[in-house]
């Protein structure tokens, strides 16, 4: 095996983070110390800014769904660690509208706690704040832990509905109301074939052997509750959408449906995957009333992908087709016009 | 009023005192690092206090929030900028526990800083060597407890028998307010 590209020390995300700025220099500003990353537009009837942010590994996740459409300012941890109190607290100063700030944050220990500070400072700043809690894993969906559902891919799908809500002008309890709604109109499952690259030695960071597969994996090398044995991809795909629809509360039938690639699997196999994801819906009466196929939350190189399926309120649905600016979105507002 | 120079003073000097078992209990169930964290922070915040102006307890607060990694050092961060920001110890004191629980989620039982922090603030309209003595029972209590929050609860019942170094950072901290407030008085050390 191969080490990743890492520029010598042992924090690829600095450079990462320089390079990202130079590459969207028109859409997006980097400030270093504390990192975080500011868009440059913003829809002018927008009265509450939209921070997101989280560990790094997850790439375009945050710092690509900045821009006008979508989030105001992201805080970028260590790879896949949070950021600290201090680096959300300079994101929202920035973002802050004259309604405030929404914090959308993945459900995990670290990131809930340094949101919260970050919050709380806010709070004494006069500054008011709302989260958005996106938990949409089923993996990790159990009543023996306290800790509750992952937020994985439906972050994404969040991002883009909560960030068009936000630029019709609407408050910071509509947003939080909403936001809230959105998150739990989603439920994700995962499923990796190959374990990310360990940056220290080059080698996957966890085995599986040809054959197997892991199922119900999360987005920071964590290992799945189980290895099976890898069954034809077209089972696979239906075994995954029984679980993924069952686990979604009752609603309308209209879906959003995400087909996330975790990072070392090519868009040949995430169309092919939607293909079978979108004839599985039809066969069952169901329709796509919109969808996202590409790697937008992936786990450094991990090879799998990711089903992620959003119950679309009617109302909701020109919040989905709104435009977009934003580096890694892949809608533009040439193509929706 | 309470003399904020002096408490940080005092907080400070037992802390120094404490890092050896500060450390020890905190390689029990952590990674082994508040004693580090906590004299980093306190030192820290001296340093500040002496050439930037401002109240001890701001001095505490900014360093925690800004400077100290880790999750105890910004929750304590909050709690001293709450004091910081109050208009006396006992409203501050309050504040920065029910900031503490809205940001951990951590309740009385689970093994954590609260579990010294909420019984002291209740026992502060008792006077401040009440609340020293209630913040100490505290952390003693929790040497009977399993972890239920934070990298602790990971190692189960193996935590019992030694009490949580968060809490007793808390305790050391109320040692420091009522042998300020009330020199003259019997306030047992916490460690």
């Amino acid at each position: 095996m191969a080490l990743p590209f890492h520029p010598a020390g042992d924090d690829p995300v600095p450079a990462a983070l320089r390079g990202f700025a130079r590459a969207h220099a028109d859409l997006v500003e980097l400030h270093e110390k504390p990192a975080h990353l500011v868009a440059r537009h913003r829809n002018p009837g927008r009265r509450v800014g939209l921070v997101s942010g989280g560990g790094s590994g997850h790439e375009p996740l945050h710092a690509g769904f900045l821009g006008r459409g979508m989030l105001d300012a992201v805080a970028p941890g260590k790879v896949f660690a949070s950021p600290h109190n201090k680096q959300v607290l300079e994101a929202s100063r920035r973002a802050a509208g004259p309604g405030g700030v929404i914090h959308v944050v993945k459900n995990y220990t670290g990131d809930r706690i340094n949101f919260g500070i970050a919050a709380e400072r806010l709070r004494l700043e006069g500054i008011e704040v709302r989260r958005v809690l996106v938990d949409d894993d089923l993996a990790t969906e159990s009543d023996e832990t306290a800790t509750g559902r992952r937020g994985t891919g439906a972050t994404v799908v969040v991002e883009k509905l909560l960030g068009a809500a936000a630029d019709t002008g609407l408050g910071l309890d509509e947003l939080a109301d909403l936001g809230g709604r959105f998150a739990a109109a989603s439920r994700s499952l995962a499923v990796a074939s190959r374990a990310q690259t360990s940056p220290h030695t080059g080698e996957p960071s966890f085995p599986l052997e040809d054959g197997e597969l892991e199922f119900g994996v999360g987005i920071h090398g964590e290992r799945a509750q189980k290895t099976v044995t890898r069954p034809p991809l077209e089972d696979l795909v239906e075994d995954m959408l029984d679980r993924v629809l069952a686990g979604l509360p009752d609603g309308p039938d209209d879906l959003i449906v995400t087909v996330n690639g975790l990072g070392g699997t090519t868009l040949l196999e995430l169309y092919a995957i939607n293909d079978l994801v979108g004839a599985g819906l039809e066969r069952r009466g169901l329709t796509a009333a919109g969808g996202l196929v590409g790697t937008f939350v992936p786990a450094l190189d991990m090879a799998g992908f990711s089903l992620t399926l959003t119950r679309l309120e009617p109302s909701w649905l020109h919040w989905w087709s709104a435009p977009a600016v934003t580096p890694a979105f892949p809608r533009t507002p040439e193509e929706t016009a | 009023m309470l003399d904020q120079e002096t408490v940080l003073r005092r907080f400070a000097q037992a802390v120094e005192e404490a890092h050896d078992e500060l450390t020890r209990l905190d390689q029990r169930s952590g990674d082994g690092d508040f004693g580090d964290n906590l004299r980093g922070g306190v030192r820290a915040a001296l340093t500040r206090f002496e050439t930037g102006g401002g109240t001890a307890f701001g001095a505490l607060g900014e360093v925690f929030l800004d400077e100290v990694g880790g999750t105890s050092g910004p929750l304590l961060g909050l709690l001293f900028t709450e004091i910081a920001h109050a208009d006396d110890f006992a409203a501050g004191a309050a504040a920065g526990l029910a900031a503490i629980q809205r940001v951990g989620e951590a309740r009385v039982g689970d093994r954590t800083l609260v579990d010294a922090l909420a019984p002291a603030v209740d026992a502060l309209g008792s006077g401040f060597v009440a609340a020293a003595k209630a913040a100490a029972d505290g952390a003693a209590h929790t040497a009977e407890l399993r972890a239920r929050m934070g990298r602790a609860s990971y190692v189960g019942e193996r935590v019992k028998g030694d009490p949580d170094p968060g809490a007793v950072g808390i305790a050391l901290l109320f040692w420091a307010v009522a042998t300020t407030a009330e020199p003259d008085a019997e306030v047992p050390s916490p460690v």
